[in-house]
């Protein structure tokens, strides 16, 4: 009996803790996860990117509007099955920003054209609330071939 | 969403860059572009004015020229050249004289307005409404705001904003264009929309400037309107 006592106590602590590190949801913040596609010249270091994306948005909105897009780059990978066509190297991924300044994160990938010495192009494919929606679009933007 | 019809009014694909058409329109099929106009320059294209395009790609791809003059007279003479034989004649301009010479002919389809280059001069509202009257479109070349940064782009994105002043003022037709010259610089549909508001147009004056202004161009929609006047 006390043992069992003793247990519900640690599994309420543990509750407790939990609940207490998680944000209450009216305070946590609205996402949206852009996926993205990418063709260029050669292939492209994920941290070469990221410095590039980063570059553009400061460029474009300043210091202020940087921090208000929250944006961070949550994955991006080579594309497998990229052959033919002078667009050789192709990667999809996904990135995160608030929900409100999409269109601005937007603006700023489409303004980049090169990273490091190398041409390149980006298209949005899709827009999702969810990691898991994004990496489906994404997953979509994988298998589909090249015509 | 009703579903637009996507047009790029001004591509440069060989001989003019390295670029082969078709690789161009696999990548601008692929963004959901309904077409592209490939505006090469007349230098490169003298003496191939007949010249079509191979069928395969005829119905995506238009043959358009796009024309660098440095006078007056020599604009004239250009335009009356290809007038007819091209489905499109875009022209660049530049000094005052020349973008005034431009828009008062109807026989040009879209002016290409210098944004914020050194010693050239812009559009006045005076010549803005020449556009509106003789219905010829005025450009708005987002590689210059892609390919510029900092306090160049600030001048360009300046300048844009005040074209697009008068041509609402004025209701001339604006044409947003990639303006490209390899697949790396095509973008989609929706990113030339997000670049467009980044000058100050609205969301759906930049769709109407992708998708129904450049279409009615192709298909000479006000000229033949006004050619039914003239008789």
């Amino acid at each position: 009996m006390k043992m069992k006592r003793a247990k519900c106590k640690s599994q309420n602590k543990f509750c407790v803790l939990r609940f207490a590190l998680l944000l209450p949801p009216t305070l946590r913040e609205r996402r949206r996860y852009l996926a993205f596609e990418l063709i260029s010249e050669r292939e492209i270091d994920k941290r070469a990117l990221l410095k590039e994306i980063r570059d553009s948005i400061y460029l474009l909105y300043g210091d202020t509007g940087a921090s208000e897009s929250k944006m961070w780059l949550i994955g991006y990978g080579k594309k497998e099955d990229a052959e033919g066509g002078t667009d050789r190297c192709r990667g999809v991924g996904i990135l995160r920003c608030a929900h409100n300044k999409v269109e601005e994160v937007r603006a700023a990938l489409a303004c980049i054209h090169s990273a490091s010495g190398v041409r390149l192009g980006i298209r949005v494919i899709g827009i999702s609330g969810t990691i898991k929606g994004a990496s489906r679009l994404t997953a979509t933007a994988r298998k589909q071939k090249i015509n | 969403m009703p579903t637009f019809k996507f047009f790029d009014l001004n591509v440069h694909a060989y001989p003019e860059t390295e670029v082969p058409v078709e690789e161009l329109i696999r990548v601008a099929i692929r963004y959901g572009y309904a077409g592209i106009a490939i505006t090469n320059y007349d230098e490169v294209m003298k003496g191939k004015e007949g010249e079509q395009l191979p069928p395969s790609i005829a119905n995506f791809a238009f043959r358009g020229i796009e024309i660098r003059a440095k006078s007056v007279s020599e604009l004239k003479r250009r335009i009356r050249l290809y007038y007819g034989k091209v489905p499109l004649i875009v022209v660049r301009g530049g000094s005052k004289e020349l973008n005034e010479a431009t828009l008062k002919n109807p026989m040009v389809d879209v002016l290409a307005p210098p944004y914020g280059e050194h010693g050239k001069e812009g559009l006045t509202h005076v010549l803005v409404r020449y556009a509106a009257e003789n219905d010829v479109a005025i450009e708005f070349n987002l590689n210059a705001i892609i390919h510029s940064r900092r306090s160049d782009r600030a001048r360009i994105l300046g300048k844009m904003r005040e074209i697009l002043k008068f041509v609402r003022k004025y209701k001339a037709m604006p044409v947003i264009t990639s303006n490209a010259h390899s697949i790396y610089d095509l973008r989609a549909p929706r990113e030339m929309v997000a670049l467009a508001s980044l000058f100050g147009m609205r969301k759906e004056e930049a769709v109407h400037a992708l998708s129904d202004i450049p279409e009615g161009i192709l298909e000479k929609k006000w000229k033949k309107r006004r050619e039914v006047e003239i008789i």
